[in-house]
């Protein structure tokens, strides 16, 4: 991972749920005020809103995102690289690539991509980290849109380093762990927070293992496993075929198959 | 009509029902003819049509390996039904994709932007290359009718017949990596798949079972043709195929068992939750039934027990690809998943489809062992019923098939178009509120804001209070009926109309709390009446001494909410100053709502902002009126 690979810090307890970051990210990406009912998962989330803030007690909020996975499964299950992770830092999406498969919504450990479920020209929709504006060196509508400073730009590493001091600076507001440093094999978006945030994953302890890497295991034997399989059973065929010549040395010249 | 032609009046009739619901999908999308939702990406048409279809179609390379790679000539007879069942298969799973994939005239992608890290990609080549490895895999057989008598044609034939080896061992390479690799396609979501199908071992487990599926699937396709088309069973290559089913799913259940131990997951089966009842089904009827069914000879040979292990396995094997695909995936709660009809009979329909074009083509081809088909005692004196010169049909066959096959097909397209769902027709909407009723709908729990918040409603006491106010018709009218569309019931506040507006000089929740809570309600509202504010007991009711210089009841109650009076008050004096002592930060909202609210735990409301004001001012209990 370079060092120029940007990144995104919320820090839950600075957050005062005044969804300013979702009003920004409406307002610029021109998504409808009042979204089309469109199955709504409760958290927020959908075609139609890329972020979203989740009330997880009466004074705790949490901004829910593509968590720009370092490792992204999403990336690593398309079946023709419509997702990848750019060295900016976002997981981008070409959607000019995208055949509608969804296999990056079932893989994602997050939860985050959504669907278009309602048009007949239907597109996988998520945060893109402002991939644009940050290639042109500026920061995302969201942060720009934070007035708390709850959630912050920057590189990941200078996150990692803020998110560091702030724990070590309030032991006792925070619980020691940073969302995202290594989860799933490290994520961009990171989390600091004083409530647990194991609701925000499909399983509350995903471990630090990148999912790539579950079906890459697999994948990597299917050309040894095909010449293999071809090589046994073009072996077989050949032995058990000139046992039978050799048998019926007087049959030679009928038809073989069929 | 024989039964041939009931069986093809019924398919037609699910092909004709897709037709109108293919047109739905294609012009108002997934959302308008499925249940899929956001947590729900893969619905009936991937775990069915597509995982289980390729399953089905494993018949193919089993067979093609039993007869032409260890030359098993004893199963010659059931290789071009078992190549053909196959062709249609995969078919089947490329209608159905063309219905799942949400742009599906971009399904050539695959083959140029290459992604050698999805699961989902090697998939892809391998159903396309298999697809046309079983085209020419059957080719011959089409070549073989009497249209195709042309020179080109029969060199074609022979450069088939010659590739037939390389093609079958190539169709075995294929299989082998795609059937297994639809296991492999679900290791990436481990946090979603429940731990009785999550396992390393997915891949094999596939590719296993999808021998055991194939060889069951031809058995079941060779008892249907035979009840179809009225020609004795193969007794005794069947049986040769359910003893060798029996060992593969012998060797399945092993590993399946096997994995759970070794993962240390069998305890989930003692769990008694619905996903354990869903593991022990599926593995019974899967595996274990029709295993034992199979051991005995004299019970494969028998025709009734040999149907039902092989419906049993088959059904089973469908329900583990889509247990594995769907129902033992994890979705946020709430959000269950069950496919619309549109999505059942666009599945049916597809089967249909394939259904339709195996019965013509063993109407046309040599499909069957002609030395097993029983002799058709042919009237040499019958007129012809197809005369090939001038291609006519002549006589009244055709006609006599065609109208209630063709009758079938109108009046499905008809009954689908009449009964679809709203949602397919008009303009997509809002749902309602999510209302759940209580036992007897005395009390709705109401959903207003979708926050998973509910508010009690007491329908009963509303029913009462309106009945004997306004008489029975009229009181259920106040609410429903009330020119609202699709008659929606009155939003509360259409009443209640300042219920929640805490003014700035009336605090509601602070009069409640002082009062006793919500049994309070009926100092100030007087039992039977609505609670509104023109029927409520005015301040004075308490409050003695407040307005002694006003008429009482002239008092104006509805006033800006606490929110907008704070808001309006000081913000736009907060943006000004912001610009012009250049202190940004005067215009935020954390600038009141800080940061010191939050140890003790106080929510961003009214109370808990900074204010300019000292709290002291604000009056502290009634007695300080």
């Amino acid at each position: 991972m370079s060092t120029e690979s940007k990144g995104i810090l919320t820090d839950v307890t600075k957050c005062i749920g005044c969804n300013e970051c979702t009003k920004a990210c409406v307002k610029n990406y021109n998504l409808p005020e009042t979204p089309p009912y469109t199955q709504e998962t409760g958290d927020g989330l959908s075609a139609y809103r890329y972020t979203s803030i989740i009330r997880v007690s009466a004074n705790r909020f949490v901004r829910k995102q593509c968590r720009h996975c370092l490792e992204p499964a999403c990336a690593s299950a398309c079946i023709v690289g419509a997702l990848h992770k750019t060295p900016e830092g976002a997981v981008h999406y070409d959607e000019s690539k995208c055949i509608g498969c969804r296999y990056c919504m079932l893989a994602c450990p997050y939860g985050i991509p959504r669907y278009e479920w309602h048009t007949a020209t239907p597109y996988v929709r998520k945060c893109s980290m402002c991939y644009e504006r940050i290639s042109e060196g500026k920061i995302p509508h969201c942060v720009e849109a934070c007035p708390k400073e709850a959630t912050i730009f920057g590189t990941r590493e200078e996150l990692l380093e803020i998110a560091k001091e702030r724990l070590d600076e309030n032991p006792r507001l925070y619980l020691q762990h940073i969302d995202g440093e290594k989860d799933v094999g490290g994520t961009s978006v990171l989390y600091v927070s004083d409530v647990p945030l194991d609701f925000i994953g499909w399983k509350k302890e995903m471990g630090t293992k990148p999912l790539p890497a579950l079906t890459w295991g697999a994948l990597s034997k299917v050309p040894g496993l095909a010449l293999g399989v071809g090589a046994v059973m073009g072996g077989t065929y050949w032995i058990i075929e000139r046992r039978n010549k050799l048998m019926n040395t007087n049959k030679r010249g009928e038809d073989d198959h069929e | 009509m024989n039964r041939r032609d009931v069986v093809k009046a019924i398919l037609w009739s699910f092909v004709g029902a897709t037709a109108v619901i293919a047109f739905v999908r294609f012009t108002k999308g997934l959302g308008a003819v499925t249940a899929l939702t956001d947590t729900t990406p893969w619905g009936i048409w991937v775990a069915f049509d597509v995982m289980a279809g390729v399953a089905l179609a494993a018949g193919g390379f089993v067979v093609a390996a039993c007869v032409y790679i260890f030359h098993l000539e004893k199963y010659k007879p059931i290789v071009r039904p078992a190549v053909l069942t196959a062709f249609l298969g995969y078919g089947a799973v490329i209608a159905g994709l063309m219905f799942d994939l949400g742009l599906p005239w971009r399904i050539w992608h695959a083959t140029i932007y290459w992604q050698h890290h999805s699961v989902l990609f090697e998939v892809a080549w391998c159903v396309m290359l298999y697809f046309h490895v079983l085209a020419l895999e059957f080719a011959p057989v089409v070549l073989e009718h009497s249209v195709f008598q042309r020179p080109l044609f029969q060199r074609i034939y022979r450069i088939l017949k010659k590739a037939t080896i390389p093609l079958v061992i190539l169709g075995i390479v294929l299989s082998t990596l795609h059937q297994s690799s639809l296991g492999s396609l679900f290791l990436i979501v481990p946090f979603r798949l429940h731990a009785l199908w999550y396992s390393p071992l997915l891949p094999l487990l596939f590719f296993v079972s999808a021998i055991g599926l194939g060889l069951m699937m031809v058995t079941l396709e060779s008892l249907i043709s035979a009840w179809l088309f009225q020609h004795p069973v193969h007794k005794d290559l069947l049986s040769g195929l359910g003893k060798a089913a029996s060992y593969v799913l012998c060797t399945y259940f092993l590993i399946r068992v096997g994995d759970l131990y070794q993962r240390g997951q069998l305890g989930f089966l003692l769990e008694g939750s619905w996903q354990s009842a869903v593991f022990v089904i599926e593995i019974l009827i899967s595996t274990v039934i029709p295993a034992v069914l199979l051991m005995k000879r004299k019970w494969r040979e028998n025709t009734a027990l040999l149907t039902t292990a092989a419906v049993l396995t088959v059904s089973g094997m469908i329900m583990y690809r889509i247990d594995v695909g769907l129902v033992a995936i994890a979705r946020v709660p709430g959000m269950a998943y069950f496919p619309a009809w549109t999505e059942i009979v666009v599945s049916l329909g597809i089967v249909s489809g394939a259904g339709l074009i195996f019965i013509f083509c063993a109407e046309h081809l040599a499909l069957f062992d002609p030395t097993h088909m029983p002799e058709i005692k042919a009237n040499p004196y019958a007129k012809p019923v197809f005369d090939p010169v001038s291609k006519t049909w002549l006589g009244d066959r055709p006609q006599q098939i065609v109208r209630p096959v063709s009758l079938a097909f109108v009046l499905a397209v008809a009954v689908t178009a009449a009964v679809l769902p709203t949602k397919a027709t008009s303009e997509y909407e809002r749902p309602p509120t999510p209302v759940q009723g209580a036992v007897g709908w005395d009390v709705l729990r109401i959903d207003g804001n979708r926050m998973l918040e509910y508010t009690l409603f007491p329908h009963a006491d509303h029913i009462k209070l309106f009945t004997e106010k306004y008489g029975e018709r009229e009181g259920c009218v106040r609410c429903h009926h009330m020119s609202k569309p699709k008659d929606g019931p009155t939003s509360c506040w259409e009443c209640h109309s300042d219920m929640y507006l805490p003014t700035s000089i009336f605090n509601h929740d602070r009069h409640r709390d002082r009062l006793g809570g919500t049994e309070s309600c009926v100092q100030c509202h007087p039992a039977g009446d609505s609670k509104q504010t023109d029927t409520v007991r005015k301040c004075d009711w308490c409050h003695k001494d407040m307005f002694q210089n006003q008429e009482s009841g002239t008092f104006n109650y509805i006033a800006p909410s606490y929110i907008r009076a704070m808001h309006g008050t000081c913000t736009p004096c907060h943006m000004e100053q912001a610009t012009e002592v250049n202190r940004e930060d005067l215009a935020n909202c954390a600038t009141c709502h800080t940061e010191s609210a939050y140890p003790k735990g106080r929510p961003m409301l009214s109370e808990n902002v900074d204010r300019a004001i000292p709290l002291k001012w604000y009056p502290q209990s009634l007695s300080e009126f």
